[in-house]
């Protein structure tokens, strides 16, 4: 594999986010893999951002580690980024902005572009630069200058010929700088790629599941979703931001009850507020898909920053027992195909689907060859058009698999009440009045296990609650969920390159979980627990599960997202490499 | 902003096809004497005077006494949680704005765990019926203060007398924007089923605060303490399109010391629905619009080449 990373490093307002965005479309067009990855913070203007974008000829889990090429918009972009600079880089910066120190001159390939200068002669508006720097970078990637041309003209088109000109002219301007040449060669195929990221890629999957109602709270790293859904008002999907996040988990019940798929999402501090009506859904076995994508805690924490601590929160949120399900899918691509599923299992099995995501998850970009279409199916479980049985309907009729029929507002001679309270078949409390009275001890208890059965049914039907094993018969496995996943997949083929057997156990369902066969799959293997949170809360599901304890251990909880590089030397370490 | 558009689906409101039974058989929790009967009463006459179709009627309530409110009815119901019940209503109504969507709860419900809601809802002007059962205390946890608890009052949580300020109702549903406010008693249920009746008439959020005793746990607001400090809005020179004077009414709490309370439709206005600005909506209701086709699922991934 060859691959090059590229960081564009600024501060808020300068352009780095819309520089960041075209080189990767430019880069999926020119038929290459692309991943990207941004580093920001909760400001709108100043402060220090990157974003890095990593292209190659192979489809890539990681957006790298050490930078080949630094784009530096100021003085802080160099002065922060000169330590993750890699041997041979090149550093593109404004002789207006910034200098380069003596030692790194020598050190790397400095390439002195006049980005303002060229912007304002172009557009009359520096923010232009961002155009030129880019046009500069592909020419160092060997990227046909037609490209970004193309690109550009499909971007501005709507704004008018003049628009489309001057950037062609600022990234022509950037392209032909004097003495610029193309210093990589990587390979690329003939494909258009999609690019997205997570969270795009999880509304898309959800919209295909036809999902038709989203509510929300404005939360990093969730928002990109609310903004999705609201952005699509026109193609069939209702989108609503409420009050708070008890009122969107509230008012997704609300829409599912009535036979709507809906979804919530939002992320630790919103999902906090969330618990309360995640039982509910629980009680009343209404489906529900939650979206809870993490980011570094506890309270606010660092709002625009990574972590996978919320998996034990998930799991065990809410008062009571209930079924549930917990995904944390690995991949952009897999955010699709999780949503798209997690519908059906709502319906399916009348409880709440949670899919856990992080910021990392939610905001890298990811190029993609396409989706499987035909493999979205929806099916909507037992819902009843008719009462067969006559007389009064019984929502809770106790069944075999725990999964009674549903029928929906509006049909006729199936009214029933659904209560938060214990109830009986017919939804009738058992718990005011009655509780404490034999037969209603009894129902109580038939209702409970009615709906606790539902674990089992889940776990018998689907094959889906097993870790995945990538690489058998390897000397060790890094085990790891969601979206460490990807760079763990890296670091893998690294140690595997250097001759080191790796493996890799990665769990994406990780609640029910199919004990008999995750204990199979995880026994007599040496371990390295893999996660982005300080107690290791996957080995402690998987202790839990299992019985079987994983020892060694590489936590990152410092926000920043886990590189391959973070994974190699720390397994490298432990294993006395 | 966005045209207001017409809603296809009409609310089924009148002419049921068929004479309906809008009990259950459940029978309801309350004490004997408890001022919810009348409201249950009340929302009877009302379906019956509309001739309801009660598999397009959802009752929704919190929790409390009053939210018990659903079970002894035989149209659709969900008993939600504490204060939730109108987020659960408006997802309800958004889903599927042909169904006939009512909310019913207590005062701690409504106007304290619950207020956020109200406000939001109020604004947005949603199509559902809000009834809430105003005992001014809480029933079901024994006899705690409540949001519209009169200043002095001692409860079990306050033992030296209540010193905050009661929320004035009508005022707040009026200057958050509900398009239909009134306020009943249920030692009237013949006068409060007619503004039940206007509220389910109403097209857009209405708010109808009942007067409706707690005889058990509620000694000070009883049925013969209400009934000497009620009068009619009808019998009054009143405007209800007029909201300056509806709010000066809904101050009368305060200016009169709590010694005249008006009861009735305090003021309603006609305001396009939540439901039809919404663009998903224009097509019909969302439960019964077609699944996303292939083609669509393909536009929208084609905007991410
Ligand atoms: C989140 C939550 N907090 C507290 C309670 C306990 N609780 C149940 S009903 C209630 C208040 C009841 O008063 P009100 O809403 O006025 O209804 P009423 O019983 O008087 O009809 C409370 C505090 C609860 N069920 N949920
Ligand atoms: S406690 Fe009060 S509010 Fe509750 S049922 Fe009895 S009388 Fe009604």
């Amino acid at each position: 594999m060859k691959s090059v990373t590229v960081r564009i490093a600024g501060a808020n307002g300068d352009g780095v986010e819309s520089s960041g965005a075209l080189l990767i479309k430019v880069a999926a067009q020119n038929g290459m893999h692309v991943f990207g990855y941004r580093g920001y913070q909760s400001i709108i203007r100043g402060g220090h951002v990157w974003y890095q974008v990593r292209v190659s000829d192979q489809k890539l889990t990681s957006h790298g580690d050490d930078i080949n090429i630094l784009i530096a918009f100021n003085q802080d972009a160099i002065n922060n980024q000169r330590s993750h600079l890699s041997e041979h880089a090149i550093i593109i910066y404004d002789p207006s902005k910034a200098k380069v120190l003596p030692e790194d001159e020598a050190k790397y390939k400095t390439i002195k572009l006049p980005m303002i200068d060229m912007a304002v002669q172009v557009s009359g508006d520096p923010i232009m630069r961002n155009v030129v720097s880019i046009g500069a970078a592909i020419k160092l990637l060997g990227i046909e200058k037609s490209v970004i041309d193309d690109v550009l003209r499909g971007m501005f088109g709507r704004k008018g010929a003049d628009v489309v000109n001057s950037n062609i002219k600022a990234a022509d301007m950037g392209y032909n700088f004097e003495g610029l040449e193309k210093a990589y060669d990587i390979p690329h195929d003939s494909n258009s790629r999609y690019t997205m990221d997570g969270n795009t890629a999880l509304s898309i999957g959800a919209y295909a599941a036809d999902c038709k109602f989203y509510a929300a709270y404005p939360m990093t790293p969730a928002s990109s979703i609310l903004h999705w859904f609201a952005a699509h008002a026109n193609n069939g999907v209702l989108c609503k931001q409420t009050e708070d996040e008890i009122a969107a988990i509230n008012m997704a019940i609300g829409a599912s009850s009535a036979g709507v798929r809906a979804m919530c999402g939002t992320s630790g501090g919103g999902f906090s507020l969330m618990v309360e009506g995640l039982g509910l859904a629980g009680m009343l076995e209404v489906p529900l898909v939650v979206v809870e994508s993490q980011r570094t805690g506890p309270s606010t924490g660092l709002p625009t920053k990574t972590e996978q601590a919320d998996l034990l929160f998930v799991m065990h949120s809410s008062q009571g027992e209930f079924p549930r399900i917990v995904v944390a899918p690995r991949s952009a691509s897999e955010c699709f195909e999780v949503a798209a599923e997690a519908f059906n299992l709502a319906d399916r099995y009348q409880c709440p689907v949670i899919i856990l995501t992080d910021l990392f998850m939610s905001e890298h970009i990811e190029s993609i060859d396409g989706f499987d279409l035909d493999k979205v199916m929806v099916d909507r479980g037992k819902v009843t058009m008719t009462n067969t049985a006559g007389g009064r309907f019984k929502r809770y009729l106790l069944t075999e698999d725990g999964v009674s029929p549903r029928a929906l507002p509006g049909t006729p001679n199936m009214e029933f009440v659904a209560g938060s309270d214990e109830h009986d078949e017919y939804g009738d409390l058992v718990s005011d009045a009655l509780s404490g009275i034999d037969k209603y001890v009894e129902i109580r208890e038939r209702m409970h296990e009615k709906r606790m059965k539902k674990l089992d049914t889940m776990l018998a039907n689907e094959s889906i609650f097993v870790p995945h094993l990538d690489f058998k018969d390897s000397d060790f496995y890094l085990v790891t969920f969601g979206s460490t996943t990807e760079a763990v997949r890296e670091a893998v083929d690294r140690m595997r390159s250097e001759g080191m057997k790796a493996g890799i156990i990665s769990f994406n369902y990780i609640m029910p979980l199919d004990k008999g066969e995750t204990k199979r799959i995880l026994s007599g293997k040496r371990l390295i627990d893999v996660e982005c949170n300080f107690t290791a809360q996957l080995a402690q599901v998987i202790m839990a599960n299992t019985g079987i304890e994983i020892k060694d251990k590489i936590l990152k909880y410092n926000g920043e997202a886990i590189t391959p590089g973070d994974i190699v030397s720390q397994a490298k370490a432990i294993l006395g490499k | 902003m966005p045209e207001k558009h017409e809603i296809n689906e009409k609310v089924a409101l009148h002419g049921a096809q068929q004479k309906q039974v809008y009990t259950s058989g459940v029978k309801p929790i309350w004490c004997p004497g408890c001022g919810d009967f009348g409201v249950q009463a009340g929302l009877i006459k009302a379906f019956n005077e509309l001739g309801i179709d009660k598999s397009n009627v959802v009752i929704v309530s919190g929790i409390g006494c009053s939210s018990a409110m659903p079970h002894p009815f035989s149209t659709y119901g969900i008993h939600s949680l504490h204060g939730r019940l109108l987020p659960v209503a408006s997802g309800l109504k958004l889903a599927n704005h042909s169904l006939t969507v009512i909310g019913t709860g207590g005062d701690g419900d409504g106007y304290g765990i619950g207020s956020a809601h109200l406000l939001h809802s109020a604004r947005r002007n949603i199509d559902v019926t809000y009834i809430i059962m105003n005992n001014e205390t809480y029933g079901l946890t024994t006899g705690q203060t409540s949001p519209t608890a009169l200043q002095g009052r001692k409860t079990k949580s306050t033992p030296f007398g209540v010193t905050e300020m009661p929320v004035n109702p009508m005022a707040l549903a009026i200057s958050a924007g509900a398009t239909y406010v009134a306020r009943g008693f249920s030692g009237d249920p013949m006068h409060l089923s007619q503004l039940i009746k206007g509220g389910l008439s109403h097209h857009g959020f209405s708010l109808i605060d009942i007067f409706s005793p707690c005889v058990t746990f509620n000694h000070d607001n009883t049925y013969d303490w209400f009934r000497s400090r009620v009068y009619k809005l009808e019998d009054v020179k009143h405007d209800p399109a007029n909201m300056a004077m509806a709010l000066e009414k809904a101050m009368e709490d305060i200016t009169s010391n709590y010694s005249k309370l008006p009861i009735g439709l305090f003021y309603q206005t006609d305001r396009p629905t939540y439901e039809e600005y919404e663009l998903s909506l224009k097509d019909g209701p969302l439960a019964k619009q077609k699944p996303h086709t292939r083609e669509q699922i393909m536009e929208v991934l084609e905007e991410n080449r």
